[in-house]
Parts: structure tokens; C-alpha cells; sequence
């Protein structure tokens, strides 16, 4: 009894969790004229890809698309290499100055992102970074304090003796970091890998303000210019958003197993 | 450590030549090839933070600092920056369109983390009875996570619609009266809210889940044994042992929700009328639609000091108490 109302309970959740996909998804295969005459949630009569053939010749979103992927990717190597070569040195190396470097990057944690929009988008005016991929990948690109932290903690619960032995064979720092550490620590890397892609993949507040050229927008701000062109045409607005949607929703059919372990990593501060 | 290394090098290279050379050669280039090593590994932190440093410093610490003092001056970005002191801040004081956005983002916050938290935890409770295919249930709860805001907004306003939407379509198939939710003033806050609790329960239900798999069994086991029943034992051990979860889970979300942008951007745009202007949508008009960036540099410290003293009261009124001894 206990048990069927469980599973009843779940399955109203998983209905409330997917239906905006499957209503966007339902809808940007059905003619304009099937859209609102049909029932919300019916397959349409049959597939119509005339909506994404008409938004993709309307605005050009293969080129949103690729660059929000050039964005992320650039964005997920720099966090990863960057931010486990400083990691690894917070966790395992002595020098001078160590703690007051450290305590300054968790000293960045506790300060939201929008506090620092307004110098951040100053910074780019002068530098002339207004419309590139500079002022898009800068800001993440080096690595951040938050995946730092995150990298170092889980450097500190590997066993130093492993490194010892690695030392005592003749390998540097690099070695011994690229043999030993790095192999070890896949689990925390691809956290960072997929919770930087995924951000990054979806981040709107600072593209908008960084770009207003055509060709650099990334996919969010491509679709909220889209939706003031097209409003409530609502057969092209869900094509759009499946499109910005999809690609995410593939990827993590995946990796869902990596996903959901990876967010849980995030909480074990 | 290096050292021995380059000991054993040495020896291979120059071990059958003459004995005093042999010696001489070995002590020289062992001290030379020592001070490299030594200079290699104190020099080697340094390179391997430089990086993140440069990152940090560049586009974190120094605006932070910069936005304080961006905020004593007035500043279009057009002519010059004029000095002005605490003005932007005693401007804001009397600016109802700010005031009003500090109300309205409370009023926000609110309707978000009780109703998100609770459900959360609920459903957590659920997935951990570890019956078959929670796994798939797990899954599906973190779809919503992944939504871009902006392309999930657009499919939510369409669901709000009053006319032809989802959500009327229901009510008034069973009867109730018909919403105006995004068109009305006083229903559209509640339901952006509504977006935001749809998009984050799931992720954080994750973390009580990995909270609630690391309370140890025996617990339950014991408080059974002296007859507690199930509200009971949630109140006294679950709960408890749930904290620094609740405390992690509640001082991101309300963090995040503070600053929601892109939801009210693409749904509202603020409106009506001002109901839906957030703060972070208001710090974002001041400087980038009207380019008072003295203003909204003033406006982005008061939040700082907001989230910050909001914080600081979780950390003290929830935290406590959040270590017990297991052993």
C-alpha cells in the first residue's frame, strides 16, 4: 500500500519534471495549424519539421549553436588544466604566500556573480573585447575559485605516499602530477567538466551584455532575440527552445550516472 | 629527492673514466643539476597557480574592489566619471523603484525556498526506500536542472498563457476559476517563482538523497526498538542528522534565488507594471539600458552586503549544531 503510493507520488513528480520537454518537443512537430485545434499533449498527425527548417533559415542558429559549443568547450579545457595545476599545488606543494592566495580565492567565493558584472563589462570596453570570444571565455577561462576548492579537497584525500614512490623513481612535479594525480582523480575532473559545460552552455546574463553582434551570439541570447521577433508564434518559439534544450538532455542520457554523481560531489564541501 | 636521481644518473654516465675525474665531474655537475632541481621545485608552485591567479585577480578580486569604488561616481560611460561621494547610495534610499525591488526579490526568495525545500526533502525520502527503478526517478527529477532559463522560460510562458496554455486548459477543465498568472500583477511573481522551484527541486533533492544514504542504519534500528514510529523518528534523527545538508542546500538556493535574472528577462521584462522587477533586473536596466554604472555599481554593493548578512544569519541559525558524534 505504502509502496503504491510512493510510486504514485514519483511518477506525478517525473510527469511535472519532463513535461515542458515534452510539451515544447510535441509542439515544434506540429503545423501552426494543428497547434492550437489539437489536444496539448497529442502526437502531431504526422512529424512536421517545416518549424525548424523555417528558424534556421530565418536566424542563424547553427552558427548560435557552435559558438555557445566553442564557448563551452574552450571554457571546460581551461577550468580543467588550469585548475588542477593550482589545485595540486594548494593541496600538495609548500611556498610562500600559499595561504594568503588561497584564503583570497575563498575570500571570491562568498561575492555573487552579479556584483562584479558592472566592472567586468568595463573591463571589456576598454580592453576592446565587446563582441568577441575573448570577453565570452576570459572570465572562467584561467580557472575559478569555486572548481579550485572543489579539485583541492579531493586532491587532499589522495594517499602522498603514492607520490612519494613516484618521486623516489626520478619523476618531476609534472610527471608525478600527470601519473599519478590526474589518473586518480577522474571522477572530480569530470564533475568540474560537466558542471562548467553545463553553466556555460546556459549562461545568458553575460552574453548579453558582452555581445550584440549577430554572429557572436551564443544560443540563449539568440533565443530571446527570437522571441522578440516571433512572440507568441508558438510552433517557432518551441523549435527554438528544443533546440537550445536538446542537446543537453542527449548528452546527460549518456552520462546520467556521471551527472547525478557529479552534482552530489559539489555538496561535499 | 631529485637529488638521488641525479646521483644515479651520474654514476651510469661517468662510471668507468678514471677514478679522479670521475669524482671531480660528478661533484660539480651533481651541485649544478641539485641547485636547478631545488630552483625547479620552488619556483614550480608558483607557475602551476599563476594561471588561476591571473584569473582571479583580473576578473574577480579587482572588481569586486572596483565596484565599491565605481559607486561613488555618476558615470555614463560617455563623458568622464564624476567623483560624487555617497550620493548613488543616499539616491537609491529614496528611489521607490529600488525599494520596491528589494521587496519584491524578498517576496521572491520566500515563495521559493520553503515550498522547494520541502519537496526536496519529500521526495528524497521517497527515492531513498530504494524500491525498484528509483534510479529512473532520480533521473528524470534532474532533467529540469539542465534547462537553459531563457529557452525554458519561453516554453513556460506559453504554458502560463491565459488563453491557450496548459495550466488554463487544466483549471478550467476542472471547474476552477481562470488565472491571468505572467498578465496579472499580483500572480505573475509567484509564478516565475514557480519556474524556479520546478528547475531546482530536483537538483537539490539530490544532496538530501546523498544525505539521508549516509545516516547509518542502526539508528532507525535502535529508535525502533524503543517504539518510535516514523514522524519520530524524522524529527529526531533524520532531520537532525540532515543539517549541514539543509544548511548547504539552503545557503546556495538562496543565494541563487536573489539574483534570478533570466527567467523574469524573457517572461516578464519586469511587468506588469513594476510586480515582477527583481533586483538583479533592476541593477541590470540601470547599467546597461540607461548606463548609470555609478548607480548600478551602488546597487550591486547593497546586494553584496544583503547576501552576505542573509549568509551569515543561515550559518548561524541553522549550522549550529551540526556535528554529531556517531562513534
Amino acid at each position: 500500500m505504502g509502496n503504491v503510493v510512493t510510486y504514485i507520488v514519483l511518477i506525478i513528480g517525473a510527469f511535472i519534471s519532463v513535461f515542458p520537454y515534452l510539451w515544447s518537443i510535441l509542439t515544434s512537430l506540429k503545423p501552426e495549424n494543428q497547434v492550437f485545434s489539437s489536444h496539448f499533449f497529442s502526437l502531431p498527425t504526422h512529424p512536421d519539421w517545416g518549424n525548424y527548417v523555417h528558424i534556421f533559415q530565418s536566424v542563424d542558429l547553427g552558427r548560435y549553436l557552435l559558438n555557445t559549443l566553442f564557448v563551452a568547450v574552450v571554457s571546460v579545457a581551461g577550468q580543467v588544466v588550469f585548475g588542477s595545476l593550482a589545485a595540486y599545488a594548494f593541496a600538495r606543494l609548500d611556498f610562500r604566500g600559499k595561504n594568503a592566495i588561497f584564503l583570497a580565492y575563498l575570500s571570491t567565493l562568498m561575492v555573487p556573480n552579479i556584483v562584479t558584472l558592472i566592472p567586468l563589462f568595463i573591463m571589456m570596453k576598454y580592453l576592446g573585447w565587446i563582441n568577441t570570444y575573448y570577453a565570452l571565455i576570459a572570465p572562467t577561462v584561467l580557472g575559478t575559485p569555486v572548481g579550485i576548492f572543489l579539485l583541492r579537497q579531493f586532491f587532499l584525500t589522495i594517499p602522498a605516499e603514492l607520490e612519494e614512490a613516484a618521486r623516489l623513481d626520478g619523476a618531476g612535479i609534472l610527471r608525478t602530477f600527470v601519473q599519478i594525480i590526474i589518473p586518480l582523480s577522474r571522477p572530480i575532473l569530470s564533475t568540474l567538466a560537466i558542471i562548467t559545460f553545463v553553466s556555460s552552455w546556459n549562461n545568458f546574463l553575460w552574453p548579453l551584455i558582452v555581445t550584440n553582434s549577430d554572429q557572436m551570439k551564443l544560443i540563449s541570447v539568440g533565443i530571446a532575440s527570437f522571441q522578440m521577433q516571433y512572440g507568441t508564434e508558438w510552433n517557432y518559439m518551441m523549435a527554438a527552445a528544443t533546440v537550445a534544450l536538446l542537446p543537453l538532455v542527449i548528452l546527460f542520457l549518456f552520462f546520467q550516472r556521471y551527472v547525478i554523481e557529479s552534482i552530489q560531489l559539489t555538496g561535499l564541501k | 629527492m631529485g637529488g638521488v636521481s641525479s646521483h644515479a644518473h651520474v654514476d651510469l654516465k661517468y662510471g668507468d673514466g678514471g677514478m679522479s675525474t670521475t669524482i671531480s665531474t660528478r661533484t660539480v655537475h651533481s651541485d649544478k643539476s641539485l641547485m636547478r632541481e631545488k630552483m625547479a621545485r620552488s619556483l614550480a608552485p608558483y607557475l602551476l597557480v599563476f594561471p588561476s591567479f591571473v584569473g582571479v585577480m583580473a576578473f574577480m578580486l579587482i572588481p569586486a574592489l572596483a565596484v565599491i569604488v565605481i559607486s561613488f561616481f555618476k558615470w555614463n560611460m560617455l563623458s568622464p566619471p564624476n567623483y560624487v561621494g555617497l550620493h548613488n547610495y543616499v539616491d537609491i534610499l529614496h528611489d521607490p523603484i529600488a525599494l520596491h525591488s528589494i521587496v519584491t526579490t524578498a517576496y521572491y526568495v520566500l515563495l521559493n525556498i520553503p515550498l522547494q525545500t520541502v519537496v526536496a526533502i519529500m521526495l528524497a525520502l521517497l527515492l531513498n526506500r530504494r524500491l525498484p527503478g528509483m534510479g529512473i526517478f532520480r533521473a528524470l527529477f534532474v532533467l529540469p536542472w539542465l534547462a537553459a532559463p531563457v529557452a525554458i522560460s519561453v516554453v513556460w510562458q506559453w504554458v502560463f498563457d491565459p488563453t491557450s496554455g496548459v495550466f488554463d486548459a487544466l483549471l478550467s477543465s476542472i471547474g476552477l476559476p481562470r488565472l491571468q498568472w505572467l498578465a496579472s500583477p499580483t500572480e505573475a511573481l509567484p509564478a516565475v517563482a514557480l519556474v524556479n522551484i520546478w528547475q531546482w527541486t530536483g537538483y537539490n533533492m539530490l544532496f538530501f538523497l546523498a544525505g539521508l544514504q549516509g545516516i547509518p542504519k542502526y539508528l532507525y534500528e535502535a529508535s525502533e526498538l524503543d517504539g518510535s514510529g516514523k514522524v519520530r523518528q524524522f524529527f529526531s534523527i533524520t532531520l537532525p542528522l540532515l543539517r549541514p545538508t539543509l544548511l548547504f542546500v539552503l545557503v546556495t538556493s538562496v543565494i541563487g534565488s536573489f539574483q534570478v535574472f533570466d527567467t523574469v528577462y524573457v517572461m516578464t521584462q519586469g511587468g506588469p507594471g513594476t510586480s515582477t522587477n527583481v533586483y538583479n533586473f533592476y541593477i541590470f536596466q540601470q547599467g546597461f539600458q540607461f548606463f548609470h554604472m555609478g548607480y548600478a555599481a551602488a546597487l550591486s554593493v547593497i546586494l553584496f552586503v544583503v547576501i552576505l548578512l542573509v549568509t551569515l544569519f543561515q550559518m548561524r541559525f541553522v549550522g549550529k549544531r551540526t556535528t554529531y558524534d556517531l562513534g
